[in-house]
């Protein structure tokens, strides 16, 4: 249809009056950018300029300014010593470290179980479409409600977890009052955020797989677990990919979650890397450039997992 | 796997239930326990003496509605804005060439390789030069484009005919009114799918409203709930019932539109 229309129009624009069709190719020349002027007017000011500028103060040493009257300070240019300065900064250094842990440790949980899920819940039956949905659901929650919630889960001598623990006569354990319980608590809670999402991925993966290979297989009398083992993953490897690098990015930014679970606490035992950068920048002494500096190492962090992620979506089409 | 009604696989589609439904559920039974209820020990699954009072307490305090106003507002403008404007930019990246298409279309795909997290202090002073902090405007504005709205709009339009914009075309019709009369029509399911996303997600917001605003007038819901989690001594009975009102509207919205949403999600729109 398109192909026939085309020639028609030429023609009947080429009939008018030269003095309006002009008028109207301008006015069809600046329309699509018209079109693109609200969004990308929007991302060059609030994500693309202050990217810039971020990787820009990474090199000055200055503080955030909130008044105009202050900007009289001068950032002074440092070069690269806030970079170098980061190697020493030992509340940079742990909270990395504690993000690269949790990153390492709850991204391959949450594959497993989101995988786990995706499996279980597939059929097309009532059921388990409820079922997916409730599993969905609290993905759509903020992460400050999902903190809050698992806080009230996991209080000391009241909640909840404590109470089934005590049902099986398992002594309280303090979730939130001891460091490496209180990262496990994050942990949990993030995975039970993030597992919905993840599953509907795999579920989408899942259903991309021609259902005669299973059938083959089980003419041939192929164990179940070997058809998952045989077919099911081998094929499910690219969608795994995106998963886990989905969810990679997605555990770096871990930070709201903290800020209702855990404050940071006990102690600095839950600050990651987020965190610190909001606190170095924001509070005393308002380090910006340092601040800028933690961000770049995390932006090209991101930013290698970002094109691992392009790569592997391309190779899936 | 095994076939959908084994018992094994019944069981732990049951045990699954219980995992994801019992927290939200415990959290909202716990907002209807009285005071003294609500820390016994052995905890009551179901309140033994349900009440309102904590949401009625909650609720009369003396701003709570306007937080929940302001998150009303933010999430709604926010949402037709952010709605607006992809699909504006997602029918320009669908229907025409022009200079420079690709090079708009790479750098605001590249911007989801940008998260907020990491750029938030040089935002603040870009928010700080436009006038914008300590304004809902700022809430509203900002964070409106999103990559996953231009691009679920990109690839949504593309399927709608040639052959319908350019009949219209020919009938002299105006750009905007084939925009508006025939490319938003045809666009509705997409445009639905993208409306409900956008609305939960500015609703959640927490870090961007987190930067522009301090001052408690122009707090949003999520703000007030941060803001009266202190490191000790938190006042549950108060927590626990803004908790619970503040997710009944995106509980609204996901019940409503869950067919879409997560229609939405398998369509390999994730997240923002």
């Amino acid at each position: 249809m398109t192909e026939l229309v085309a020639p028609i129009t030429r023609t009947m624009t080429a009939a008018r009056p030269p003095s309006s069709r002009r008028l109207g190719d301008i006015r069809r020349k600046v329309w699509p950018y018209f079109l693109m002027l609200p969004t990308m007017g929007l991302i060059v000011a609030f994500t693309l300029y202050p990217l810039v500028q971020g990787l820009y103060m990474s090199l000055f040493k200055r503080g955030v300014v909130v008044l105009p009257q202050a900007r009289q300070t001068l950032p002074q240019y440092v070069g690269l010593d806030n970079f170098v300065s980061l190697i020493d900064n030992a509340d940079f250094r742990i909270s990395l470290l504690k993000t690269v842990i949790f990153v390492v440790v709850a991204v391959p949980l949450n594959v497993v179980l989101s995988l786990a899920l995706a499996v279980l819940l597939q059929p097309q039956t009532k059921l388990f479409a409820f079922a997916r949905t409730v599993v969905f659901f609290p993905s759509m929650i903020s992460l400050l409600i999902i903190g809050i919630t698992w806080r009230w889960l996991f209080g000391l001598n009241n909640g909840l977890v404590n109470y089934v623990l005590s049902l099986a006569s398992i002594a309280p354990v303090p979730w939130l009052e001891q460091d490496t319980m209180a990262q496990i608590a994050v942990v949990v809670a993030w995975i039970w955020w993030q597992a919905g999402v993840n599953m509907m991925i795999f579920l989408s993966g899942l259903t991309a797989i021609s259902p005669d290979y299973y059938e083959a297989a089980s003419i041939d009398g192929t164990s179940k677990w070997r058809q998952f083992t045989h077919i099911t993953l081998p094929l499910l490897r690219p969608t795994m990919a995106v998963v886990v690098v989905l969810s990679s990015i997605e555990a770096f930014k871990v930070y709201e979650l903290v800020v209702s679970l855990t404050g940071g606490g006990p102690g600095k035992a839950t600050v990651y890397l987020i965190q610190t950068i909001y606190d170095t920048a924001f509070q005393l002494p308002m380090q910006a450039g340092i601040a800028a500096a933690q961000s770049a190492v995390l932006f090209v962090v991101l930013m290698v997992l970002a094109i691992v992620q392009l790569r592997l979506a391309r190779s899936k089409a | 796997m095994t076939n959908a009604s084994s018992p094994t696989r019944l069981a732990l589609v049951a045990l699954v239930l219980v995992v994801f439904l019992l927290p939200p559920v415990w959290l909202f039974l716990s907002a209807l326990k009285p005071q003294a209820e609500i820390f016994q020990w052995p905890p009551t699954l179901w309140p033994a003496n349900p009440t309102l009072e904590n949401f009625v307490n909650t609720i009369s305090r003396a701003k709570f509605l306007l937080f929940f106003k302001n998150s009303a507002i933010v999430s709604v403008l926010s949402a037709f804005l952010s709605v607006t404007i992809s699909v504006m930019a997602g029918y320009a990246l669908a229907k025409f060439r022009f200079k420079g298409d690709t090079i708009f279309f790479l750098l605001i795909m590249s911007s989801l390789m940008v998260p907020l997290q990491i750029i938030m202090i040089p935002v603040f002073l870009v928010l700080r030069d436009l006038g914008l902090l300590e304004t809902l405007a700022g809430v509203i504005i900002a964070p409106a484009a999103t990559p996953t709205g231009v691009f679920l709009m990109r690839q949504y339009i593309v399927n709608i005919p040639d052959s319908l914009l350019e009949a219209a075309r020919l009938d002299k019709t105006p750009e905007w009114r084939i925009l508006w009369r025939i490319v938003v029509p045809l666009s509705l399911p997409a445009i639905g799918t993208l409306l409900a996303f956008n609305l939960v997600w500015r609703w959640n917001d927490y870090l961007w409203p987190f930067l522009i605003i301090t001052d408690q007038d122009q707090w949003t819901v999520q703000l007030a709930i941060a803001n009266s989690i202190g490191r000790f001594g938190i006042d549950w009975p108060k927590l626990l019932s803004m908790s619970v009102l503040s997710v009944l509207p995106v509980l609204v919205v996901f019940t409503a539109l869950q067919r879409l949403m997560m229609g939405g999600i398998m369509a390999g729109a994730t997240k923002e």
